[in-house]
């Protein structure tokens, strides 16, 4: 398949302005400009384009709301807190490809009318952050950017903005709070961010893939883009790899291509050709699959039928050396670091989760201490304010239910 | 029409509220821990979590809003379950240490667990620790039993805004702390205490000396710290107060509390308090009975009357006691002493304002109801700060500012900087460049709409523009206009004013910028009052002209009411203020002084001054309930009680009349039962059973306040007249005296620094020096100096200063605050012979007969570090 993500990437100066002019950035925005904005938001919902942070909202539905509310100032943010662990697909992009995402967050600019935009950047990625600056600069420069958009009368002013490493921050509202100067935690929802979202005004927030995703549609056409991959969820998908496989890393692949293809085909299958134990397919916070179900088509819309969802798109293979009690616990571990502490049930039930998953995993668990780790997770799940403690209720059932005989085995 | 149905109980609405409010409506309980009547929803608890029909997951009842035709269920097994776990987890880290903490039996967490909780718990883990915090006087924080709620941290932010406090942390670690560390530093209005449903955040004061089940009386009173007069209850165990806290959503305070109103109350039970009669024998004090004490000033008043005349006696009342006590002392004074020498530091601003004010605009003008300043839209704030002064009114402007509502301060006034949009700090005494200016313009873009006596007025003050105002007040222009275009959009705004705008030497023609301004924004006034009757005393006739209900002396027929009703002639001629007396004492012209709880020395300027003026007397008395400063020069001092100690009314400045109950027995006598007594022994009978008799007298003669009974107070909306005759209108002018353009453009001395009066948040009169809670926050004097004043001296923050005048010195530490005034410094009045009022010179202004600071060579010196003199 031709790259469009990643393309440009192997040149060693891609994050330079002209060397993505001249591999044919830009080009879309000028196209853009050309169109009406009701026009751009109506190609976007045509092409079937969906949110690649990991719920796989229809992209063109979010922006339609947000041009439905009449409010002014409008916002557009991009979420570039890329936290979920396993992750780091936007990464190539903020890092190698920077202009891609200014590109497509001036065409979202300019088709939802909002003239301000920020990048809110994990704090974790300090080098990107120089990166995006610069390259925001070179944009402003060859007037890209600023008051007069290619000399169209366009306005859209972009900024960066660094978080200070929280996870939660890559929930939309927490992220708003987190802009806003406030602690971040999620906030009440409704009213949702395409009406009142940063400072009160309509916001739409993208994930960096999704906005990256833009100028390629407005490139190739909505019904050229909606041909690639799978039908209900099209076009070309960053899948990041890691774990025990041969060649991990990020890979431009289309939708709907099932796990194995990714993990034999394309990463070289298994380091040292030992045995498939489990995978995760899209980021930590998705249910954990067994080696023998992995010939589910990679989407939003069948992963579920699958057991499991595409999350991120970050696959974790482990193979057959691994402790999945240990991985569950290290993962539950990250959770309750990661809780922002509104609700309860996040705030105290993940932190118990936490400890009982240490004492199974540290050899020191008692019979009752599966059961009571289920009682607690079903506990959370449904209860919590935002998806984060649900995730982490998610990871326990799944690791039991899917190994449940692995943690038996550690209690003796 | 909304209908919604909770547990097969249908509700009809007339607008979307949240599931819990609704069923709150139909009695339906959903039990909750982060939700609070005063604050916006959260969500966090996730204790209401209820389930509702066609909607696959549990909600959150405090923000889902019902929708017609929702099916509500808040007992299934699912719920319960749910709520259940809930709690299980509240607990797992909570310290569970119920038998040992205070909020035991009153903790909302207790009871909920014994309503809905498990029995048992299963966690087998440690649980957090975390010391209990004693870092602050007044605050402990244990942070073990913080159920992460947010409510304190909401309520410091959203209501109260002091942003002192935020949740630190993330995940089971979270917990409450302020920004400034372990101590508060913060404004100590303890409003956290009052929503915090644990033991997490508690007072010190009352630590380990009660439980909630041995409070054995609960008074609804009304405070004393100020003209406010919130509503709220005192806790009384045995013969002392336990605590003081706000009654829920009652009176115009709704819920909050300010320092000076929780805390201050410890005052009551000092050991220094006074539980004799004390007669001064050979210069010393001697204890004496009441009927010796009383015999001995009615013996003395009587010669002094007999040989000098009644003219020759004064009074000073005070704006602590109450409407009863000053209404039997103005009576005393008048009926019984034939003298019309009455008067209050209400005269220092207050009375005066108002006086003016109702002369243009009608009686009662004012008196508004604090709950129109968030309604409004603008606030324009001058001459004292609202935060201070009138701490819960200050937060009704806070919340106007909190809905986006344009506030213009003027003037110095720490507590609003950061809520207003508008910030116009004029040079000291330069308001009425500001202000002239601020009506030039104002005056151009509104128009004069009628032809009125005061529209000509109007249109007769000197124009002043905005280029030749920013020479003398040192404000930008551009500041000014953006502050004239905020106040020319305004349509209903709020005017706020203190009582520093008068004490300056243009004090007059600031009252007459203000009242234009009034009349051009078409405004409402509300006045700050520092006394919590400092409107009772107005209306009560403590003042030299004015009769009980609000009518001049000079007015036959009202006078003539009196006379009828107190069966004697009473003085046609005005009697002296407040300051002609002192200065009358001082050259002998009167020979004897009736004071009722008022510290002369250290309320009033020039300590010094008063305290040789008092010792020129032939006789003074003094009631109060501390050997005071001014008591000490008395002959005789009559213990009184305090607020808390008695039972009588108070008026607001809103001009609601509230009822101050006893709470706890005093050692002392109410005032209008002393004055009463030695009122008897002059031959005129006073038979007074109770306050209530008097409050019938009131009722009877005064027709502000025709037909009022206690029991209308008791409403707590007693506002008069409520069954009165109607307020009389306004527009008399008389003498009002235009200022000339160059008055209004006084430029202030060049390198002169002047002395303000600082009104502290934490302190309240020198009452308060009394309190160990407020002197444990404020222990020390101080002075607060702008940027380019402390640079120029070489100043830091914490540096100790020697502050001279011509009349004294003070040792205060400095503050520096960029939004001083420049060249001058602020030092508040509170700290008895560390106060302002022992350097500062003051003049009386005889327009308007108030004080008015006078030019003063100011020296500063900095003390322990590098002493190097800088003289100015």
């Amino acid at each position: 398949m031709e790259k469009f993500l990643l393309r440009n990437i192997e040149n060693p100066n891609s994050t330079d302005i002209n060397e993505y002019i001249k591999a044919g950035g830009y080009k879309a925005l000028l196209k853009a400009v050309e169109m009406k904005p009701a026009d751009i938001v109506s190609e976007v919902r045509k092409s079937g384009l969906r949110g690649r942070g990991g719920a796989g909202f229809p992209t063109g539905m979010k922006w339609a709301f947000a041009s439905a509310d009449p409010k002014k100032p409008r916002y557009m943010l991009c979420n570039a807190d890329e936290g979920e662990p396993g992750t780091f697909k936007d990464r190539p992009i903020l890092e190698k490809n920077p202009h891609l995402l200014i590109e497509g967050m001036i065409i979202s600019g300019y088709a939802l009318e909002a003239e301000y935009g920020y990048i809110y950047i994990r704090g974790e990625y300090p080098a990107a952050k120089d990166i995006l600056d610069a390259a925001i600069k070179q944009a402003h420069e060859k007037g890209y950017l600023g008051d007069n958009v290619s000399g169209k009368g366009v306005r859209f002013h972009l900024y960066v903005h660094q978080g200070a490493g929280a996870y939660i921050c890559g929930e939309e509202t927490a992220l708003i709070e987190s802009l806003e100067g406030k602690r971040g935690q999620p906030r009440i929802k409704p009213p949702f961010p395409v009406n009142e979202g940063f400072l009160s005004k309509p916001t739409i927030i993208n994930n960096v893939e999704t906005l990256a995703n833009i100028p390629y549609i407005i490139e190739i056409g909505a019904d050229a883009y909606a041909e690639i991959g799978s039908p209900d969820c099209p076009g070309p998908k960053l899948y990041s790899v890691s774990g025990h496989v041969k060649r991990p890393g990020v890979y431009e692949l289309p939708m709907g291509i099932t796990l194995r293809e990714i993990i034999y085909d394309h990463c070289g299958g298994i380091r040292g050709d030992k045995k498939l134990k489990a995978v995760i397919p899209g980021g930590i916070s998705t249910p954990i699959l067994p080696a023998d179900a992995i010939d589910c088509p990679m989407d939003f819309v069948n992963m579920p039928k699958h057991g499991s969802m595409l999350g991120s798109g970050a696959v974790m293979v482990f193979d057959e050396t691994v402790d999945l009690v240990k991985v569950c616990y290290r993962a539950i571990k990250f959770f309750e670091h990661e809780s922002c502490g509104k609700c309860t049930p996040c705030r105290e039930g993940v932190g118990w989760m936490r400890a009982i998953l240490e004492r199974i995993s540290g050899g020191s668990g008692t019979a009752e201490d599966i059961d009571l780790l289920i009682e607690v997770s079903n506990n959370i799940t449904g209860k919590t304010f935002c998806p984060l403690g649900d995730g982490a209720a998610m990871v326990v059932q799944n690791f039991v239910k899917n190994f449940r005989s692995e943690f038996e085995e550690k209690i003796h | 029409m909304i209908t919604v149905t909770i547990n097969r109980k249908k509700i009809e609405l007339e607008k979307p509220v949240t599931i819990l409010k609704a069923a709150g409506m139909a009695g339906i309980e959903i039990p909750t821990l982060c939700n609070h009547e005063m604050l916006e929803a959260y969500g966090g608890c996730r204790l209401c979590l209820v389930e509702i029909e066609k909607m696959p997951r549990l909600q959150t009842s405090c923000t889902q809003y019902v929708t017609d035709g929702m099916v509500v269920w808040t007992e299934t097994e699912r719920v319960v379950e749910a709520r259940k776990a809930m709690l299980e987890f509240l607990l797992i880290n909570h310290a569970l240490d119920c038998p040992y903490c205070d909020k035991a039996g009153e903790c909302d967490l207790q009871d909920m667990v014994a309503k809905y909780g498990p029995t048992t718990g299963r966690f087998a883990e440690g649980k957090r620790r975390h010391p209990e915090s004693f870092e602050d006087p007044i605050i402990v924080r244990n942070m073990e039993r913080c159920i992460s709620c947010t409510r304190c941290v909401r309520m410091c932010s959203k209501v109260q805004g002091a942003y002192a406090i935020s949740m630190v942390n993330r995940s089971n670690k979270t917990f409450v702390e302020p920004f400034s560390g372990g101590k508060y530093d913060c404004e100590y209005c303890g409003n956290c205490l009052t929503v915090c449903p644990v033991g997490a955040i508690m007072s010190r004061m009352h630590r380990h000396a009660y439980r909630p089940w041995l409070i054995e009386k609960e008074v609804d009173t009304v405070c004393s710290f100020c003209g406010v007069g919130c509503s709220m209850v005192l806790q009384v165990r045995g013969n002392s107060i336990v605590r003081a806290v706000p009654k829920k959503g009652a009176g115009s305070n709704k819920g909050l509390l300010c320092n000076r109103g929780r805390f201050g109350y410890d005052y009551v039970g000092s050991s220094g308090r006074l539980d004799s009669p004390m007669i001064k024998r050979d210069g010393k004090f001697q204890r004496a009975s009441w009927s010796e004490a009383f015999t001995f000033i009615a013996d003395r008043l009587k010669k002094i009357k007999d040989e000098n005349g009644g003219s020759s006696i004064a009074g000073i009342a005070s704006g602590r006691c109450t409407n009863e006590d000053g209404y039997v002392f103005q009576k005393f004074m008048r009926a019984v002493l034939g003298s019309n020498n009455i008067d209050s530091v209400a005269s220092f601003g207050y009375a005066q304002a108002q006086r003016f004010f109702e002369g243009i605009f009608g009686q009662g003008v004012t008196a508004n109801s604090m709950r129109g300043i968030p309604n409004s839209d603008g606030v324009f704030v001058v001459g004292g700060d609202p935060t201070a002064v009138n701490p819960v009114l200050g937060l009704q402007i806070r919340a106007a500012s909190g809905k986006g509502v344009p506030v213009v301060a003027a003037g110095y006034m720490p507590g609003l900087m950061i809520f207003a949009t508008s910030r116009l700090i004029p040079r000291p005494f330069t308001e009425t460049a500001l202000l002239s200016a601020l009506v030039t313009e104002l005056r151009d873009i509104k128009g004069i709409s009628g032809k009125g006596p005061f529209d000509i007025l109007i249109n007769d003050i000197p124009s002043v523009s905005l280029g030749e105002a920013e020479e003398v007040c040192g404000i930008p222009s551009e500041d000014m206009r953006s502050a004239v275009d905020a106040l020319s959009r305004m349509t209903n705004p709020s005017i706020v004013i203190g009582r520093d705008i008068l004490q300056q030497p243009e004090g007059q023609a600031c009252l007459l910028l203000l009242a234009a301004l009034i009349s051009l924004l078409n405004s409402r006034i509300y006045l700050l009052s520092e006394l919590p009757n400092e409107q009772g005393l107005v209306d009560m006739g403590c003042l030299p002209d004015m009769l009980p209900g609000g009518r001049h002396l000079s007015v036959e027929s009202f006078r003539r009411r009196y006379e009828e009703f107190f069966g004697v002639d009473i003085p046609s001629n005005p009697g002296m203020g407040i300051m002609e007396m002192i200065e009358a004492a001082h050259d002998k012209r009167i020979k004897a002084l009736h004071v009722m709880g008022e510290d002369l020395v250290y309320n009033m300027p020039d300590s010094a001054y008063v305290k040789a003026a008092l010792s020129k007397l032939d006789f003074l008395v003094v009631h109060d309930i501390f050997m005071t400063e001014t008591a000490q020069l008395a002959d005789v001092v009559i213990p009184s009680l305090s607020w808390a100690e008695k039972e009588g009314s108070y008026t607001n400045l809103e001009r609601k009349m509230q009822l101050v109950r006893k709470a706890v027995e005093g050692k002392g006598m109410e005032e209008w039962r002393a004055v009463s007594e030695i009122s008897k022994l002059l031959g005129f009978d006073m038979d007074y059973k109770s306050s209530v008799d008097i409050m019938t007298e009131i009722a009877n003669v005064s027709p502000l306040h025709k037909d009022i009974a206690y029991a209308d107070m008791a409403g707590g909306e007693c506002m008069w007249p409520y069954k009165g005759e109607p307020l009389r209108h306004g527009m008399s002018l008389e003498g009002i005296e235009m200022p000339d353009k160059g008055s209004l453009l006084k430029k202030p001395e060049k390198d002169r620094i002047y002395i303000g009066i600082d009104k502290p948040l934490f302190h309240f009169e020198n009452l308060s020096r009394n309190s160990a809670a407020l002197s444990s926050i404020a222990p020390e004097p101080y002075m607060n100096v702008g940027k380019a004043l402390a640079d120029s001296l070489s100043l830091a923050g914490g540096d100790s200063v020697s502050v001279s005048t011509g009349t004294g010195s003070l040792k205060l530490s400095v503050q520096v605050d960029p939004d001083v005034p420049e060249n001058s410094i602020m030092v508040p009045d509170n700290f008895g012979d560390k106060g302002a009022y022992t350097i500062m010179k003051w003049k009386m202004n005889s327009a308007i007969k108030a004080p008015v600071a006078d030019a003063t060579g100011v020296t500063i010196k900095k003390i322990k570090r590098a002493a190097e003199e800088v003289a100015v």
